[in-house]
């Protein structure tokens, strides 16, 4: 397939990658072509946004154009991604943290994000310490809650929204798979976990409680000698 | 106004070019290593540094993020070595402050905002000498700055000011000489301020579309077509310059065929 652009530059799938500027015209915007990352529609066509190197991927017999650039820094929470945080402050009503990384990628700045009380677990959502799930500098996986639910879920049940609540993202681990990944004992000695709610120091053999989640850290060395 | 000609009998202006040449335009990308974005530009000898730091969280007051696209902070600056007479205040007097927000407004239409809801984009620009172009420079830097930081943009912005000079050997007194005027691409400081109305367009270079237009004298309506057609050719002739400019910098940078992800 050969897409013809506005310069002397021939677009061809499936060969070397074309290196493309912001608004140059990639090609049709048709039922097979698809704008991807990078790109944008405007009139039937579609353009690059990125000074980068614009690709063709196929998916589900349709062609998806994207352009990717060097420098791709550029990446914003977005209601449903797990997130990596670590959490700075514990408060009974929340905690605070600060987004590291989205998915795999480990971003330059972090962000700031809340993790309330009724959403750390799915049930027995008032019963919960945030003490006894959370310590400051816990590395955790959570979720990004989309905002808009929230705020429903908020009027349905009548309560006053705390206005500290949308001046960052909202985070939840009401999954198995979320919760407390590193953490580490008064001690200083990173702790590994005995069940869903404890773990222990493997040098005082002090068992400290924490929401953990499901998922083993490969680094933290399991002693199963000592573990009970 | 008498003195000089802004325009020779041989139709050469002060500095010999013709009146519908560009000023020489030398531009680098990736100066600085700190910010995500930086540029250096030079029309003339008007110098300009731009950098772009972003997307990230907003910062300073919470109050002023939007729920559905980015902020974009501009902060136009000048050198106090960068006119003839020592510059003051650098920064926050009123035209710096007018120069920001009419920055702001012409970055707002070329960045696709709506990819970074409640986060901000800083936009700083420093001229180091003014010598005409002040606005038009700053843009062309600021957007090669935004390519260097990979932010998403529409389409190149582009700047270009234009002067309407009256044709040779005559004076501004002559009121008819309207059909002899000659629209002088990319005026130098001695042409913007000679008393001629000057024309500093911002356009979308690739479609042609107007983001900003600023007219500092009064101009009648019947002479600004003239004057806008030519800005919008040099705006597409600043365009091409700084494709190339890009296109270089992406060859250096190197462009893997595999690229990580």
């Amino acid at each position: 397939m050969i897409f013809c652009l506005t310069k002397s530059s021939v677009f061809i799938m499936g060969s070397s990658n074309l290196s493309c500027v912001p608004g140059q015209r990639l090609c049709l915007a048709d039922d097979t072509h698809i704008s991807g990352c990078g790109t944008y529609e405007r009139q039937g066509y579609i353009y690059s946004t990125l000074a980068g190197e614009a690709r063709v991927v196929e998916k589900d017999k349709s062609y998806v154009v994207e352009v990717h650039s060097s420098n791709e820094q550029s990446i914003v929470p977005t209601p449903g991604d797990i997130v990596t945080a670590m959490v700075m402050m514990v408060n009974p009503r929340f905690c605070k943290c600060m987004i590291k990384c989205i998915g795999d990628v480990v971003l330059t700045r972090p962000y700031r994000a809340i993790l309330r009380r009724e959403d750390v677990r799915a049930f027995e959502k008032d019963l919960i310490e945030m003490y006894q799930c959370f310590r400051p500098a816990d590395i955790i996986l959570a979720r990004v809650v989309s905002f808009l639910k929230t705020i429903v879920n908020y009027y349905l049940q009548g309560i006053n929204l705390p206005t500290t609540d949308l001046h960052s993202y909202q985070l939840s681990t009401a999954e198995n798979e979320l919760g407390v990944v590193i953490a580490h004992s008064e001690a200083g000695v990173a702790m590994v976990p005995i069940s869903w709610t404890e773990m222990q120091c493997p040098k005082t053999y002090n068992k400290e409680p924490r929401k953990v989640a499901k998922v083993v850290p490969e680094s933290i060395p399991v002693d199963n000698a000592n573990m009970e | 106004m008498a003195g000089f000609d802004l325009l020779s009998d041989q139709g050469l202006r002060l500095d010999g070019r013709r009146s519908n040449e560009l000023r020489k335009i030398q531009c680098k990308l990736g100066v600085f290593s700190q910010p995500d974005g930086s540029s250096y530009l030079e029309q003339g000898n008007t110098k300009v540094l731009a950098a772009v730091y972003g997307p990230h969280e907003i910062r300073g007051s919470r109050a002023k993020r939007l729920l559905d696209q980015v902020l974009v902070n501009c902060q136009y600056s000048m050198a106090t070595f960068s006119t003839g007479e020592r510059k003051r205040r650098p920064r926050g007097d009123r035209k710096s402050q007018e120069m920001s927000s009419h920055l702001r407004q012409t970055f707002e239409a070329a960045i696709k905002t709506e990819l970074y809801p409640r986060s901000q984009i800083d936009i700083f620009v420093e001229v180091l000498q003014a010598d005409g172009g002040n606005y038009s420079a700053c843009v062309n830097a600021a957007t090669l700055a935004l390519v260097d930081a990979g932010i998403p943009l529409h389409e190149y912005v582009t700047s270009c000011t234009t002067v309407l000079a009256p044709p040779p050997a005559t004076s501004w007194d002559d009121e008819k000489l309207e059909e002899g005027e000659i629209a002088l691409v990319d005026a130098s400081h001695r042409e913007e301020t000679s008393g001629s109305p000057t024309l500093t367009v911002a356009a979308l270079a690739d479609s042609g579309r107007l983001v900003l237009c600023q007219v500092g004298q009064r101009l009648h309506l019947d002479r600004m077509n003239r004057a806008l057609e030519r800005a919008l050719q040099g705006c597409k002739d600043v365009r091409d310059v700084l494709d190339e400019a890009v296109r270089d910098h992406l060859a250096n940078c190197g462009i893997s065929e595999a690229a990580s992800s």
